[in-house]
């Protein structure tokens, strides 16, 4: 019964995460946190377009730019999709627009790595809370 | 595909043309914003409006000071260095 009960407390904590890399503010959404999820998301997302506005498409390069795709990718598995619509595009982009394209797409992508971690780790205590109750 | 969809998607395909000058550093502070906010948002477990905003301008400011105060002290330090 507690070792059911515990796979349970894992499987939602692991839902929230995916939800919350699904789509930014997701996980919060889950966890009944509709402000925090609005705010995030909004953010995230503004963050994430300017990076890709100033940088364009190209600044997504899971062939040159490993690490930065990395942390690109804690965004949204749709940035897989952007990837493969750079590499086959032929999207170039050099010197400063490049640096700042992926500075903004990939610390939009780190801090919804911290949203992930963030919305995790109160959807815990709350289970911790109603068990305890 | 209307003419202004059209328009919004094709500035996505080419970069904005940004010069290596001191005016580019501006591109910090939107930055820091969203860092602000987020890491505000994860912070506060019941968000209010106005406390909220308050926090937010707080950490913007201070992250905005500190990176200015490290420009500094590194121009200092290179000047005495090449001096």
């Amino acid at each position: 019964m507690a070792s059911d009960s515990k796979e349970d407390n894992v499987l939602y904590l692991m839902v929230v995460g995916l939800f919350g890399w699904l789509v930014p503010g997701g996980g919060h959404l889950i966890i009944g946190k509709n402000k925090h999820a609005i705010i995030i998301f909004v953010t995230i997302v503004l963050t994430f377009g300017i990076g890709l506005y100033i940088g364009s498409v190209g600044v997504i390069n899971y062939v040159n730019a490993k690490p930065w795709f990395l942390a690109q990718l804690m965004n949204s598995p749709a940035v897989i999709a952007l990837a493969q619509i750079s590499k086959t595009g032929g999207y170039s982009v050099y010197a400063r627009p490049s640096e700042i394209g992926q500075i903004y797409t990939s610390v939009a992508g780190l801090l919804n790595l911290l949203c992930i971690v963030n919305a995790v780790y109160w959807a815990h205590l709350r289970r911790i809370k109603t068990v305890g109750d | 595909m209307s003419i202004a969809d059209a328009f919004f998607m094709a500035s996505f395909t080419v970069p904005e043309i940004i010069h290596v000058d001191p005016k580019s550093t501006l591109w910090l502070l939107p930055l820091v914003a969203s860092i602000s906010i987020v890491y505000k948002t994860t912070k506060i477990p019941n968000i209010k409006a106005l406390s909220f905003l308050k926090e937010v301008v707080i950490l913007f400011g201070s992250i905005v000071v500190f990176m200015a105060v490290s420009a500094i002290a590194l121009c200092v330090l290179a000047w005495l260095i090449t001096e």
